[in-house]
């Protein structure tokens, strides 16, 4: 029989987040959950390895807030809107505490996470060749990444870089079915494979919508529901990054972050008010209304773009 | 970074000075700010037919609005392919494309970039993001444009840190690892354009960018920088090319800083 996997956030982050955990941290700047993640520092989960093809600022708050203890990945920063100065003050003065951080490319991140997703134990590359990346190491030593000759003949060496099975991951979806079926569109980023390497994977939505419907269009599917633990009805989930077809990127907001994150004081603030400060995603919805108007929010929804159906008939 | 006696920002400069860089017809990844207003604007002049892709997984993209990341949602609508890192920054890590931007916090006299650390990489002065993409595209576009802010401690002869590897030692060091990409075609900085010499792969300054003198740009680089025989000022930025620019490729400012 097949049972409801629909909870709260609350719920399946104390359910699924296991302190000293390896937490995969889904979406490529678009559809992140900072659902999960603000109720992952709310609960104060300690010890976490994070990983992810590359971070934005959601990261950074992880970092602040002590949750992080090593990091994955090839990328922490805001492209050209400003650097994560929690990240930077971790790993310049140890503050809150050190993290160590292994170090790959974007590309050979995600070539981890096939690997995990197809349960093949390492996976050539062509990038990473003559870099420093293959010099220095953290917690992985050796074992980061090794160098082969290509067996096949070509003469010329390859990295290898090991498979990635985070224990559990997180992500943001448009539409999932109780089961967890989840469908994505717009920018897939790390999706499917940094999801679908997880043993297993926690989803918020934007809509719960039925196992019917996710059947009128099951190419949009982009994980099995086998690969999901909990479903959580989260809308606005992402913000203040954008989901394709819901919501804009709130770039003002981010932008109060970054600038505020500047000082350890400054974090503070913003995160009493934003994070520690509400209880849920819908208190923080509210507070953002209560605080930018109601016009601000209604601003960021997405126009319509639909797309045309096709037809699934034999 | 405005200069005297000119109707142009050197950050517009760089812009126009990268746009003629592309050649129609050529696939090119395409990165935030600067690297994405010179695809623009190379699109909508003399490169009509080029292809513009982003590593999020964007391909051929037509968007009505400038985007503000990689990821932007305006990305979409119109592309003809939108999928993920694996089909984005796959298709230049198999080699297909022709041409990708970077940038970093330093690049010495081979083209090799530094975006993880100055200092000490256990122990750094200044932590800076990391690859993201940075060495996937410069292993695997077969040139690369670098735009670089041109000052002496971002050109230093030797990175602290090689992120993505240019050159090497210089000479052929670098085709002993079978890249499928060449590495840096050009350096765009704020001071002028800088190139690769065909057997030392040495940078060298082929041309300034007008109000920049090649003293100034000697002075703000790490190492005895070598100047092309026939060094010239940086073609001026045709006013058409500025309007475009301005008008119809960031109308809102999001890189174009108003000065």
């Amino acid at each position: 029989m097949k049972v409801s996997k629909v909870m709260t956030a609350k719920e399946a982050v104390a359910k699924f987040i296991d302190d000293g955990a390896t937490v995969m941290v889904g979406g490529f700047f678009h559809s992140i959950s900072y659902v999960f993640t603000h109720e992952i520092i709310r609960q104060k989960k300690k010890g976490l390895t994070v990983c992810a093809a590359s971070f934005n600022e959601h990261v950074d708050q992880l970092i602040g807030a002590g949750c992080v203890d090593r990091m994955d990945t090839s990328y922490v920063g805001v492209e050209v809107f400003g650097a994560c100065d929690c990240f930077r003050r971790a790993v310049e003065k140890g503050l809150p505490h050190k993290i160590e951080i292994e170090e790959y490319t974007n590309f050979a991140m995600m070539a981890r996470f096939l690997a995990g997703a197809l349960g093949i134990p390492y996976i050539p590359i062509n990038s990473m060749k003559g870099s420093d990346l293959l010099k220095y190491t953290a917690w992985m030593g050796d074992h980061k990444a090794k160098l082969m000759l290509d067996p096949f003949g070509s003469g010329f060496e390859h990295v290898l870089v090991p498979a990635l099975q985070p224990d559990i991951g997180y992500f943001h979806v448009q539409r999932a079915d109780e089961e967890g079926n989840c469908q994505m569109w717009g920018i897939l980023g790390d999706a499917p494979w940094s999801e679908r390497a997880c043993k297993k994977v926690i989803v918020s939505c934007e809509e719960i919508v039925t196992r019917e419907d996710i059947g009128r269009d099951p190419n949009r599917t982009i994980l099995p529901g086998y690969k999901v633990a909990a479903v959580v009805h989260a809308p606005f989930g992402a913000h203040p990054k954008h989901c394709q077809g819901c919501y804009d990127v709130d770039r003002p907001f981010i932008s109060k972050y970054i600038k505020g994150s500047k000082t350890v004081e400054g974090w503070k603030k913003f995160m009493d008010e934003w994070v520690y400060g509400v209880s849920d995603r819908a208190e923080y919805l509210k507070k953002y209304v209560d605080t930018f108007g109601m016009q601000k929010f209604l601003d960021l929804k997405a126009r319509d773009i639909s797309s045309s159906s096709v037809n699934y008939g034999f | 970074m405005t200069h005297k006696n000119a109707d142009f920002t050197l950050q517009e400069m760089m812009a126009v000075a990268a746009a003629r860089e592309i050649r129609d017809g050529e696939k090119v990844v395409v990165g935030t700010g600067l690297p994405l207003l010179a695809a623009f604007l190379a699109q909508k002049t003399y490169a009509p037919n080029i292809i513009t892709l982003y590593e999020s997984g964007a391909y051929d993209c037509k968007p009505l609005a400038t985007p503000s990341s990689v990821v932007d949602s305006v990305l979409v609508p119109g592309s003809a392919m939108a999928g993920g890192l694996v089909e984005g920054l796959g298709s230049v890590h198999a080699g297909d494309i022709d041409v990708g931007f970077l940038g970093g916090a330093q690049i010495d006299k081979y083209g090799n970039l530094n975006t993880h650390v100055i200092g000490d990489y256990y122990a750094p002065k200044v932590r800076f993001p990391g690859s993201g993409g940075s060495n996937d595209i410069g292993s695997g576009c077969k040139r690369t444009i670098v735009m670089m802010l041109h000052q002496k401690q971002r050109f230093p002869e030797r990175v602290d840190f090689n992120t993505t590897p240019g050159f090497f030692n210089g000479g052929k060091e670098r085709e002993k690892y079978g890249f499928l990409g060449g590495g840096p075609s050009v350096v765009i900085s704020t001071m002028g354009i800088l190139r690769f010499d065909a057997e030392t792969k040495e940078m060298y300054l082929a041309s300034y960018h007008p109000g920049v003198t090649i003293e100034q740009i000697k002075e703000n680089t790490g190492w005895d920088l070598k100047i092309a025989e026939d060094v010239h000022e940086t073609e001026r930025p045709d006013p058409e090319l500025l309007r475009i620019l301005r008008d119809e490729c960031d109308p809102g400012g999001i890189f174009l800083k108003k000065e």
